[in-house]
């Protein structure tokens, strides 16, 4: 202890031996700060941090350059988590005595070790901001980054009580005395801490008639949805504010954002999905039709080109029977040529030239352009030479048949005869007799109106007229 | 019954390293001693 005005050591006198200066309040002063300092270092051995706080206050409020109180009290803040208060009643003690001083080893260990200081640091901007959400009614937040704080700072006094308040404002009473428990284990008489353990403790053991209720009292109780304690003489009923579990609500709170999640899958991304596949389809099945229709086209052409080509490949095939067919040109000229073979052989064989050109009779039912101009001019020579004897010839044949009553044999004879000799008028009055009595009418009616106008005036005319009007009136 | 509004009024936010500086040198460091020491000064002057 030094004099406060010279700075000579002080006696045990009320006055400075060096420099007279009366120092007897001044030194009851500086006693009771180390009073007060005794006094926190006693509280702080049962761990009464609270109440060593406010003595090592008063201690430092007389002497402030107390530095054993400034250490204590930086020590006593960093053991209830305020690093940063620590800190500062340390700076200030190294500032009144740098040397000797136990304050220079402390923040020494705290600043050396960037890593662990940057982490305390973090861990205090999380209580802050747990703090500010506690604040904005965000609890489940505060709880979430308190819990991240404590499992960094196991001591932090002040994280435990706002973590137990908050616990007491969910009415998650046991679990506000497991936090108010372990404060008590850190500072044993903090006035907040007893504070909310007496209202947990009012709560979770209310008493009834003197006595401690039992578990299953309280559960009936709770199953009323009230509980009962004494304040005083007066009983006191409240009702049970029942909160949902933590779990379950964690787990409708997963489930709803899952739900919430799916729906903005479901509503805005899978539609947009479902356009852009059904786009792509839509190019392909475009892709795809155009490609069919091309390949319809090449097929149809297709099929038109092979169409034409059976269609000609008929007319040619026609063609080429026409000329090599026993029906065809080839087969009328060599008919042609063989009657008159057999006419320049033997003039008067007229069945056999007859017989010849029949071979000839469907050729010339064919168009004339078919028909070369030699082939034309012999035949009409042959006719010229033979067709007189021709229809004599066929005239007997067709009339002997008609007069067996073969009038299906007798019609292509007569028919010869009439063609081949335009004036062989009876010739065809039995052609259309024949035509009647085989049933055919109108080419009956025609070969009888022929008859009629190639001879008129003659009796064969007056005949057909007779057998015409019959024919009609029958008919 | 706690208020729980009342109750977390009591929490301040802790000290962090950025404001550590000013919160400490703003303190007011004057103790009774030198309260005391001022009025013995004075006290003497008036003496005089």
């Amino acid at each position: 202890m030094i004099c406060y005005k010279c700075g000579c050591t002080l006696s045990e006198k009320d006055y400075c031996t060096g420099c007279g200066a009366d120092v007897g309040m001044y030194k009851k002063i500086l006693f009771l700060s180390n009073r007060y300092y005794n006094d926190a270092l006693e509280m702080c051995q049962v761990r009464d941090l609270s109440g060593a706080i406010v003595s090592l206050k008063q201690s430092i409020k007389l002497n402030r350059n107390n530095v054993d109180a400034h250490n204590l009290l930086g020590l006593v803040y960093f053991e209830i988590g305020e690093v940063m208060e620590a800190l500062g009643e340390w700076v200030i003690s190294n500032s009144i005595r740098s040397e000797k001083n136990i304050a220079t080893d402390y923040i020494r260990l705290i600043s050396e070790n960037q890593t662990q200081f940057d982490a305390m640091n973090q861990n205090l901007k999380k209580f802050n901001q747990a703090l500010e959400q506690c604040y904005r009614d965000s609890l489940d937040y505060a709880i979430i980054h308190l819990k991240k704080v404590l499992s960094a700072a196991p001591n932090y006094l002040k994280a435990h009580q706002l973590l137990a308040l908050i616990c007491i404002r969910l009415e998650d009473w046991e679990k506000a005395r497991h936090e108010l428990e372990k404060c008590m284990a850190i500072d044993s008489k903090n006035i907040i801490t007893m504070r909310y353990m007496a209202e947990v403790e009012a709560v979770l053991t209310p008493v009834d008639d003197g006595h401690v209720r039992s578990k299953k009292t309280k559960t009936e109780e709770q199953k009323r949805g009230t509980y009962t304690y004494k304040s005083g003489n007066d009983t006191i009923i409240q009702p049970v504010h029942k909160r949902q579990p933590r779990a379950l609500t964690v787990l409708l709170s997963i489930g709803i954002g899952a739900v919430v999640g799916l729906a903005v899958a479901y509503f805005l991304i899978l539609p947009a999905k479902i356009v852009s596949v059904e786009e792509n389809s839509s190019r392909t099945i475009a892709a795809v039709s155009e490609e069919k229709d091309k390949i319809t086209a090449d097929y149809d052409s297709l099929q038109h080109n092979y169409n034409k080509i059976l269609v000609d490949n008929e007319e040619l095939n026609e063609k080429l029977k026409a000329y090599t067919g026993s029906e065809g040109n080839v087969g009328a000229t060599d008919s042609l040529m063989l009657a008159a073979k057999t006419y320049i052989e033997n003039p008067d064989s007229i069945s056999e030239i007859a017989r010849c050109l029949e071979g000839i009779e469907l050729a010339d039912s064919m168009d004339d352009t078919d028909k070369s101009e030699s082939y034309r001019a012999l035949y009409n020579k042959l006719m010229e030479l033979t067709s007189e004897r021709l229809s004599e010839y066929y005239h007997k044949l067709g009339y002997d048949s008609y007069k067996n009553d073969d009038f299906e044999g007798a019609i292509p004879n007569l028919q010869r005869a009439y063609k081949y000799n335009r004036s062989d008028g009876e010739a065809l009055f039995y052609l259309a007799k024949s035509y009647e009595k085989t049933d055919q009418i109108d080419k009956a009616k025609e070969a009888y109106v022929e008859v009629i106008n190639s001879s008129p005036d003659t009796e064969r005319a007056q005949k057909a007229e007779t057998e015409l009007a019959r024919i009609n009136s029958q008919y | 019954m706690l208020d729980f509004e009342e109750e977390l009024r009591k929490f301040h936010p802790s000290i962090e390293v950025e404001d550590a500086q000013e919160t400490i040198f703003s303190q007011d460091f004057t103790d009774i001693a030198d309260a005391l020491i001022k009025i013995l000064d004075k006290a003497k002057e008036s003496g005089e």
